[in-house]
């Protein structure tokens, strides 16, 4: 029994080798490949898809800007100068101390019983 | 204070009643029976009193006061220690406060049988950790983290990559440190995949080899470790700024941490759009069981880089990974339940994982240096970041980090460490995937 369960140790060790090196064997090419791929691979395609899209891209001065006429610096100016009064100045800062300051009076007739609306009868 | 001495008074008083009042401390159902016996002999006057004190003690019986043994005032002792910690040493807060409270929940101490503790069918808490239990939680982890994750630098330098797989050393090398102190096979797996420094993942593997449920080819069931295994993985990454440091200095010298690397090139839009899907394909074709962790992860980050889906990128990473963290924690910790938590393979559990995560990191390191020689001039890396391959995101970036700025205070690291940091996840999912498929 002894002897069993120490060769079944032995197994088990000897399967963990196997699993060892092939883990780590696998872990590393795949990481490898993926780096490969990102390094060599993804460069080349992404010229593919340039030159297979060529002409179909237009610079910035190509485009005609006659829709824009209107639109002058001017305009510019005033948008933006209204979006950042809008986001920035909505609150003017307010002191946000607040005090109470107790007054002091001998007498208020607030809720008094002898100007009541109420008066009870006797 | 009138309710601090109140409560005190309570208590005090629940404790000692027990010598006065003559109680046993155990539910012994011979006493019980016997005491019926008696009941109807006794007087009526005596016999309400009787009673009366015959329910208290049934009451003292199922407070926690009569059921405590030593094991669960150490594991709520731990948990505190836990929350202790998180609250002031921001070591992840956000995973050491819910394990901790989760540890204190799990090891209340109750009578079996009423379907309250978390390892008995049918109680709430049973199926909370359905979850864990069935790996459902880390794949949904994996989303946010995917969504959460900027892979750019990886892309702009994809040598680094490697260094990632260096730190999966520290996975194999446990497994068959396991294997040397008679773990079966798949119990050494899950205890293996530690090293990767990666909860989620550690949870996943744990949950399909080691769950108490498969069996073994010689017959008898797998033991279930997933709690001790978790909180080992958890617990050795929220001290990841304690285990990494002094190996970094003890392998790298004075001149090789000062080394500055070159800034990362931009990587444009279409380029990170395409990490996602093309690297999901490659690592799921050779490693198909790695798919719940890896597809949610690669998804996750299409998600956040498509630039389309933004409201569900942001909901990932923000609303559902917290949903899914506070679950996994605290169900996580409620699962160190004293009786099943406390043996000798917990312990034995927790050795192997320090020594796992220093294997990972000087896999990482090492195989920083090994790089170092086959590269010229500006191209040369740091080796610091070398321990930043131990997935633990971004806790191990920002050490190497912090190391790097003691010896340079100028030399800035994390975007070169990120780098590793990502890749580590991706070999860990990739080793916990291959272990799967050897072992289970």
């Amino acid at each position: 029994m002894m002897l069993l369960t120490m060769s079944m140790q032995a197994d088990q060790i000897s399967e963990g080798y196997v699993i060892l090196l092939t883990g780590l064997l696998i872990v590393f090419s795949a990481l490898l490949i993926l780096s490969l791929f990102f390094q060599f691979g993804l460069p080349v395609m992404l010229y593919l898809y340039r030159i297979i899209t060529k002409g179909r891209d237009k610079k910035i001065k190509d485009i005609p800007i006659t829709a824009d006429e209107n639109f002058t610096g001017e305009v510019a100016a005033a948008i933006s100068t209204a979006i950042h009064l809008y986001l920035n100045e909505q609150h003017d800062d307010e002191n946000a101390v607040l005090t109470i300051k107790q007054a002091r009076k001998l007498y208020s007739p607030w809720s008094s019983k002898i100007y009541g609306t109420h008066q009870k009868l006797k | 204070m009138k309710k601090i001495l109140l409560i005190f008074g309570v208590l005090s008083l629940l404790i000692f009643i027990r010598p006065v009042l003559g109680f046993s401390g155990d539910a012994d159902p011979k006493d019980e029976i016997t005491t019926v016996d008696q009941l109807p002999t006794v007087e009526q006057g005596e016999g309400v009193f009787e009673n009366a004190m015959h329910g208290m003690q049934q009451f003292y019986n199922y407070t926690g006061f009569a059921n405590a043994t030593w094991g669960h005032i150490l594991m709520i002792l731990i948990g505190i220690v836990f929350i202790y910690l998180g609250i002031k040493f921001d070591y992840e807060p956000l995973l050491l406060i819910p394990i901790g409270i989760g540890v204190i929940i799990g090891n209340i101490p109750f009578v079996a049988g009423n379907q309250t503790g978390i390892y008995e069918t049918g109680s709430v808490l049973n199926y909370l950790y359905f979850g864990v239990v069935k790996g459902i939680y880390p794949p949904l982890i994996f989303l946010g983290i995917g969504a959460m994750t900027d892979f750019s630098s990886l892309i702009a330098n994809p040598k680094l990559m490697l260094l990632g797989a260096a730190a999966q050393i520290g996975v194999f090398g446990t497994f068959l440190g396991a294997l040397y102190l008679g773990f079966a096979l798949p119990e050494a797996g899950a205890i293996g995949i530690i090293g990767g420094a990666d909860g989620p993942t550690a949870i996943f593997l744990s949950s399909k080899l080691a769950n108490g449920v498969n069996i073994l080819p010689d017959g008898t069931t797998v033991k279930n470790l997933i709690g001790p295994i978790a909180i080992a993985a958890y617990s050795y990454m929220a001290l990841v700024p304690v285990i990494q440091p002094p190996i970094m200095r003890l392998l790298v010298n004075k001149e090789d941490r000062k080394i500055r690397m070159k800034p990362p090139r931009a990587v444009t839009q279409k380029e990170k759009m395409i990490f996602p899907v093309v690297a999901l394909l490659l690592t799921t074709f050779i490693s198909p069981s790695a798919l719940p962790l890896l597809g949610m992860l690669f998804f996750g980050n299409l998600l956040k880089e498509s630039g389309r889906t933004e409201r569900l990128a942001d909901t990932a990473r923000t609303k559902l990974i917290d949903i899914v963290t506070i679950l996994l924690g605290v169900t996580v910790g409620a699962s160190t339940q004293a009786d099943i938590f406390i043996t000798k393979d917990s312990m034995l559990i927790f050795t192997l994982g320090a020594v796992s995560f220093v294997i990972a990191t000087m896999g990482g390191l090492l195989f920083a240096k090994f790089m170092n020689l086959f590269l010229k001039g500006d191209n040369k890396i740091n080796p610091l970041i070398g321990a930043s391959g131990v997935s633990a995101v971004p806790d191990s970036a920002r050490v190497v980090h912090a190391e790097a700025l003691k010896s340079d205070p100028h030399n800035y690291l994390l975007m070169h460490a990120m780098a590793p940091n990502v890749s580590g996840v991706i070999g860990s999912a990739i080793a916990a995937g291959i272990l799967l498929s050897f072992l289970a």
